[in-house]
């Protein structure tokens, strides 16, 4: 981490090289620049590395030799595990997780993409007050105590799946994204010839907009479901039924007290063969496998969508 | 926002234009794709407003009587059995012996945070545009932004990896013959844990406006400054930075906006329970979320603290705005 502090000094490296007909960085300093950058790189991937690599691990090795680069003795048993009754609850909280994150995400994309597209359009008359409704809820947050009692008091949507993504189905700030997206990227004629062509509101954004504006739509669907997917505070807040816990809090739950794990084991189906389990429980190994089945979809997915968001989020940040 | 005379007067006419062919059921459709974000917003923002009254009564539960107009318990109890208390519940949390320490946390890391995550991101945004190698560029600014997508409880996991005592660094220690650190239990390492952390996590994400806004800038300036004999540094010092202040200042002005708002997943999670650490990671929002969960019954105590945070927080977006509005009129957010 501290390479990336240490990349300003240097560049006066540079100083040194001969002035140069193309204005390039000299052979020298984009070593430089490569090597900081190299290390930075590294530091965000061997952290990972050594998750993944302590989940292949023998829980007992790991327990006595500890965190590796390379597995000291091989073992899948904590995936055979998570596999196995033993996983159960873990079971239950992805498949939350997945229907959480799939209506949330869904949600997101069509409140959202509904929402911002008459901001966008310069004849929609009431277009200020509007924003100025969206904008609001960024500017003045009701606090975590207004939101609570909303949650289990007025909307009661406590210890139901609604809690962990309702309130992060919509969100003003990718309404400011999109908007900029379709004003920069949808030019106005296309809609008016639509519009001459006699096809309605409805038509021209649906056929005409939204085809154009998928990159947005795929921005703000990412977002969505990598928060609804990260989402911690809702469960810890609003869930404590067993049955509807997500993934990231049984994982908070599980690093904070094996106990947990135990229980969990121990309360998922199969009394008899979990209970045999619980003796030789792959305890260290088995929490950072479900730590890699928590966070793999997000690696796996992510070499593919960050084209995507890249892109949909620099045009969405030029604040138009 | 910007009441012009003139302005005004335009949005008069405009006001009274009368509505065209076609335009009350263009209208009507755009107001119907508004819908669904207007009933979220109602309900999730604007909705709570009222309860925030929480802040300056004392809660007591009651039951509404049949036939009473407002049946919901909590909203019957708050508004019509609740007694006024002024400025008391704040007063609680003022003199609460933990209120210097959250306020010192929460202020002091974002301040922090947002120097260091300032330079990061800058260098960041530079050495990543002027690399030789495009599509090594590409590939590393990928991958520094990849924890940006993990959530703070597998980084609470990754942290455990290393600090643990079968972690990576303990274990180095001990092969180097050196006593192993027990960083759980020394308080002195989590302001520079925190620190790391969220550089980590936030650096490559926080670079993106800014190598936008660099590849944006025009390319002869650098070739005149080039010519000139200026170096990288120069360059970077005299044509790269002054364009960037605007970008620069618009952010850490958006950052002192949210100078209250800690990230409560981190400060909670990461030293999983640790109680060593507890004084350095005790935040506003961890001290809501904890009084909330401690004393369910004393609900006004927690609501007068995020009351607290809420105000000061629109405030200051407030404040920043229309500075932001007088330095740079293009890049305030209304």
């Amino acid at each position: 981490m501290t390479s990336m502090t240490n990349i300003t000094p240097a560049l006066p490296k540079k100083k040194t090289s001969k002035y140069k007909d193309m204005n390039q960085l000299s052979a020298g300093a984009n070593l430089v620049w490569n090597v900081l950058l190299i290390i930075g790189c590294l530091f965000c991937i061997v952290p990972l590395w050594i998750v993944i690599v302590a989940s292949f691990t023998d829980n007992a090795t790991l327990v006595m030799k500890g965190y590796k680069f390379w597995p000291a003795v091989f073992s899948g048993s904590a995936y055979k595990f998570l596999l196995s009754s033993g996983g159960g609850s873990m079971l239950v909280a992805y498949k939350n997780t997945v229907a959480a994150t799939l209506l949330g995400t869904v949600l997101c994309v069509i409140s959202v993409g509904l929402y911002a597209y008459p901001l966008s359009r310069t004849d929609f008359r009431y277009r200020r007050f509007f924003t100025f409704y969206s904008f609001f809820s960024m500017v003045f947050n009701v606090g975590t105590v207004a939101f609570y009692m909303l949650c289990t008091s007025i909307l009661q949507i406590n210890n139901t799946l609604y809690a962990l993504f309702l309130p992060q189905s919509f969100s003003a700030y990718w309404v400011i994204i999109m908007r900029t997206f379709y004003r920069s990227n949808i030019p106005d004629s296309v809609i008016e010839s639509a519009r001459i062509d006699g096809a309605g509101e409805w038509r021209t954004l649906l056929q005409i907009v939204a085809p154009l504006a998928i990159p947005g739509f795929a921005t703000v669907a990412l977002f969505a479901a990598v928060g609804i997917w990260n989402n911690y505070f809702n469960a810890l807040l609003l869930i404590n039924k067993r049955e509807l816990y997500n993934l990231q809090y049984t994982l908070a739950e599980i690093l904070k007290s094996i106990q947990f794990l135990k229980e969990m084991a121990a309360s998922s189906g199969g009394a008899v063969d979990t209970i045999k389990n619980l003796g030789d429980l792959p305890s260290e190994s088995f929490r950072m496998a479900m730590a890699v089945v928590t966070m793999g979809p997000i690696i796996l997915a992510y070499p593919f969508f960050q084209k995507y968001f890249v892109k949909g989020l620099t045009i969405g940040a030029v604040k138009g | 926002m910007k009441a012009t005379a003139l302005s005004k007067e335009t949005r008069k006419v405009v006001k009274k234009r009368s509505w065209g062919t076609g335009e009350v059921k263009r209208h009507l459709a755009y107001l119907i794709m508004l819908l669904p974000g207007i009933i979220f917003l109602f309900v999730f923002s604007y909705l709570p407003l009222p309860t925030i009254i929480m802040a300056f009564k004392k809660y007591k539960l009651a039951i509404p009587p049949a036939g009473h107009w407002l049946q919901n318990k909590f909203l019957y109890s708050l508004f019509f059995k609740s007694p006024w208390v002024g400025l008391e519940n704040f007063k609680f949390i003022l003199n609460a012996p933990l209120f210097p320490v959250f306020m010192r946390n929460t202020i002091g890391y974002n301040l922090v945070f947002m120097a260091i995550g300032l330079v990061a991101a800058v260098a960041l945004a530079v050495g990543i545009n002027e690399l030789r190698q495009r599509k090594a560029a590409k590939v590393y600014h990928t991958i520094l932004f990849l924890p940006y997508f993990l959530s703070w409880i597998i980084v609470t996991y990754i942290l455990f990896a290393f600090i643990s005592p079968a972690g990576v660094i303990p274990q180095a220690f001990t092969a180097l013959g050196m006593t192993p650190p027990q960083l759980y239990n020394n308080a002195k390492a989590w302001p520079i844990i925190y620190v790391i952390f969220n550089l980590w996590k936030y650096a490559g994400n926080g670079s993106i406006i800014y190598l936008s806004t660099i590849t944006g800038f025009s390319q002869e300036l650098y070739e005149a400054a080039s010519i000139d004999g200026a170096g990288k540094w120069k360059q970077f010092r005299y044509v790269t930075f002054p364009q960037l202040v605007p970008t620069i200042i618009l952010l850490q002005i958006l950052a002192v906006g949210r100078i209250l708002n800690a990230d409560f997943d981190m400060f909670y999670n990461l030293r999983n329970g640790a109680s060593a650490a507890y004084q350095n990671s005790l935040t506003i929002d961890v001290y809501v979320y904890e009084m909330i969960k401690s004393n369910p019954s004393k609900l006004y105590y927690p609501a007068a603290a995020a009351f607290f945070q809420s105000l000061i927080g629109f405030v200051l977006v407030l404040t920043t705005n229309s500075i932001v509005r007088k330095v740079e009129p293009e890049m305030a957010m209304f």
